[in-house]
């Protein structure tokens, strides 16, 4: 067993992925002398190399598309993109592309890539260095999208999307890197199933479904609605955003009657939309109530003066109130 | 076409005032031939099969451009990767598809090797390594510019090579493509097109230079300004910068400066070209120059041409018998090939959920 913050779970994912397997490479902005901006790639220049741990061009497009290419002849690409905020370049490649060739090909040509993107608010990164965005690719049927919020999930999900045959969007939360340790086995095959949600606190009052950094503040907010008033509220770690896990979802919803969903990205059309829909046409006769969605604001981005911020995200506070709400419809 | 790509013309088909001498094989040279006059029986068949509506969609014809792709891509060996644009359909067929298995992509049917997805002309052939393209400009560059550096990761040898028009040159993609390989000196040959029209764009608002072939000095590696009217010119220019790609020399961009004979697509009368221009661009047609050429060389008969066409006119009705049996998908089959796993299930589930409290 070792402590591992979520960055080091990452790291450490990359590593033996990459000593397992030698057609797994790196290729971003800064990934290899300087090992990341946020050091997720610290010391695998030092150990592979600068063929396997590139440093590319500034340039998404590119990053991303090579890394199509070299997956369609045989690599495991792991590109980076350094903040999602600077993804849109490469938006040609990661919707029309890799998420296309294999159905445009009939399956006979694929490009299984596993995508790291640096997302998420918080840190008073500003408009463009804070966004979410991950509706954007959980909109594209060809690609799995994953956000684990977990250190487990950090390493079992990159180490399983590496290995996995299908374009992979990693979202990684830059505020959980430091800010969350777990004891993790020495399993070099410590994988965790990449299309399945996660019941993280069994309940029966209630429903909140979340995933990322907004999970961490989902369990904090359950723990003390428990210990306020008693109830007893099931998290569900949505963790895969594409395809969803509807039965995880709907299953902890026919059991509470009630659906609360907590997001960081945008509430139009965001996930927690899609659940609302989903629940809507396929548990009508189980819900108790309306659904709620705790969820950032219909604006642009994410504003940088620190009460903009506070505005802005979801907190502990804004889930508490809304689920009492729930409760008490 | 100007006086001056004439005039290099010319220098090609007539190498050190010999005229007729040449390096390559009569047998390369009556392949490069026979491949041209494929091509473009194939597509005018193609074309006729389209206003004969038996099959829909569009079909972007490369005729009058033949010499660019058969050129450029005759030597490439099975395991060389082509990323074709939209009027790359032809390429599929000088990398050694089976005819049929073109004629079955026009009439989407399930024998067609996307299984009937993609549209008509937006082919590919996994097992030859031809990209199946999308529609979205310049992006095959920038994928085959990946397979470029996977092919110099495995050291396998292997090379790429991507297909482009005048008009992609303008996206930053196409740059970001050039940039990238010149940069990781990528076993990669970018062959631009230029036929001085992206679909009603004219060249001059589409770049300042006169050469597009310049653009590659940006990037550090060399660019090469070709008849690509002149099959022999443009086969003798890839074959060095096949050469050089394989021999690790790293990557070339050779504009190959043609002209499309008909508009876009076939839906396309493609009045915004003087008519004076297509004439003059018909009466300089690479399989006309070809006969000539060989002809200097005692190459060329009409019995050998009326000989390519009979035999070549007797496969394809083949392979359109082959396509016309060929079933077309069932709907559902839209469901597949999304993941590596199927969603159909998921897709077609009507499962409703009843409360459990």
């Amino acid at each position: 067993m070792a402590l591992l913050t979520y960055i080091g779970a990452i790291t450490q994912a990359l590593e033996e992925e990459m000593r397992r397997d030698e057609r797994v490479f790196i290729l971003g902005e800064d990934v290899g002398v300087e090992g990341g901006v946020f050091k997720a790639t610290k010391g695998l220049f030092q150990e592979f190399g600068p063929e396997r741990v590139m440093d590319t061009p500034l340039a998404e497009g590119i990053i991303v598309s090579a890394a199509i290419g070299a997956a369609m002849a045989g690599m495991r690409p792991v590109p980076e993109i350094q903040f999602v905020d600077f993804i849109t370049p490469a938006m040609d490649a990661i919707t029309q592309q890799a998420a296309k060739l294999r159905y445009r090909s009939a399956g006979t040509q694929t490009c299984p890539l596993t995508l790291r993107v640096c997302y998420g608010g918080g840190v008073g990164g500003g408009l463009y260095h804070s966004q979410t965005n991950t509706t954007w690719f959980a909109h594209e049927p060809g690609l799995i999208v994953v956000a684990p919020g977990t250190v487990a999930d950090a390493k079992g999900m990159l180490k399983a999307a590496i290995r996995q045959d299908d374009p992979v969007v990693y979202f990684e939360h830059k505020k959980l890197y430091r800010s969350i340790k777990e004891e993790l086995p020495d399993d070099t095959d410590f994988v965790t199933d990449l299309l399945k949600a996660a019941v993280r606190r069994p309940g029966k009052d209630m429903t909140l479904v979340s995933y990322g950094w907004t999970l961490q503040l989902s369990m904090q907010a359950a723990e003390r609605m428990h210990a306020e008033t008693g109830a007893d509220i099931e998290v569900v770690d949505l963790r895969v955003l594409n395809p969803l896990d509807k039965d995880t979802v709907l299953e902890s919803l026919a059991k509470t009657g009630r659906l609360l969903i907590v997001h960081e990205d945008h509430k139009t059309l965001g996930i927690g939309a899609e659940i609302a829909a989903i629940a809507a046409e396929e548990a009508f006769d189980c819900l108790d109530a309306p659904i709620l969605r705790v969820a950032a604001p219909d604006v642009p981005a994410i504003p940088f003066s620190p009460p903009l911020e506070k505005y802005y995200l979801p907190s502990v506070d804004k889930i508490v109130e809304a689920a009492t709400r729930l409760l008490h419809y | 076409m100007t006086a001056k790509t004439k005039e290099r013309a010319a220098e090609a088909v007539e190498p050190n005032g010999k005229k007729g001498f040449s390096l390559i094989s009569d047998e390369k040279l009556l392949q490069l031939y026979s491949t041209m006059l494929k091509c473009r029986m194939m597509e005018e068949r193609a074309r006729i099969l389209f206003k004969q509506s038996k099959f829909s969609g569009n079909y972007y014809a490369a005729v009058g451009q033949e010499a660019a792709a058969v050129g450029t891509a005759i030597d490439l060996l099975p395991g060389d990767t082509i990323g074709p644009s939209h009027r790359d359909f032809i390429t599929n067929f000088i990398k050694g598809a089976p005819l049929h298995k073109l004629m079955c992509q026009l009439y989407a049917r399930v024998d067609s090797p996307d299984q009937g997805r993609s549209s008509p002309a937006h082919m590919g052939y996994a097992p030859l390594n031809v990209i199946t393209p999308s529609s979205t400009i310049a992006a095959q560059l920038n994928i085959a510019t990946g397979v470029a550096l996977a092919n110099k990761m495995l050291k396998n040898n292997c090379i790429a090579m991507a297909f482009s028009g005048d008009g992609s040159t303008s996206l930053g993609f196409w740059h970001e493509a050039l940039n990238f390989a010149g940069v990781n000196e990528l076993p990669i040959i970018f062959v631009c097109q230029n036929n001085m029209w992206a679909e009603s764009v004219s060249l001059a608002l589409q770049t300042k230079v006169q050469d597009i072939a310049l653009k590659a000095q940006a990037y550090g590696f060399p660019g090469i300004a070709v008849d690509g009217n002149d099959v022999v010119a443009v086969y003798r220019v890839a074959s060095e910068a096949i050469a050089r790609a394989r021999k690790g020399g790293g990557p070339t961009l050779i504009e190959c400066k043609t002209y499309r004979w008909y508009g876009h697509s076939e839906i396309d009368p493609g009045k915004y070209r003087p008519a004076e221009e297509v004439e003059r661009w018909k009466a300089y047609d690479p399989i006309v120059n070809m006969e000539k050429y060989l002809a200097g060389k005692g190459l060329y008969s009409d019995d050998l041409k009326l000989e390519i066409v009979a035999a070549f006119n007797k496969e394809l009705d083949a392979a359109i018998e082959i396509a016309d049996k060929s079933p077309f998908p069932d709907g559902p089959d839209a469901l597949d090939h999304v993941y590596s796993f199927s969603i159909r299930d998921r897709a077609l589930s009507t499962k409703t959920w009843k409360p459990k409290y």
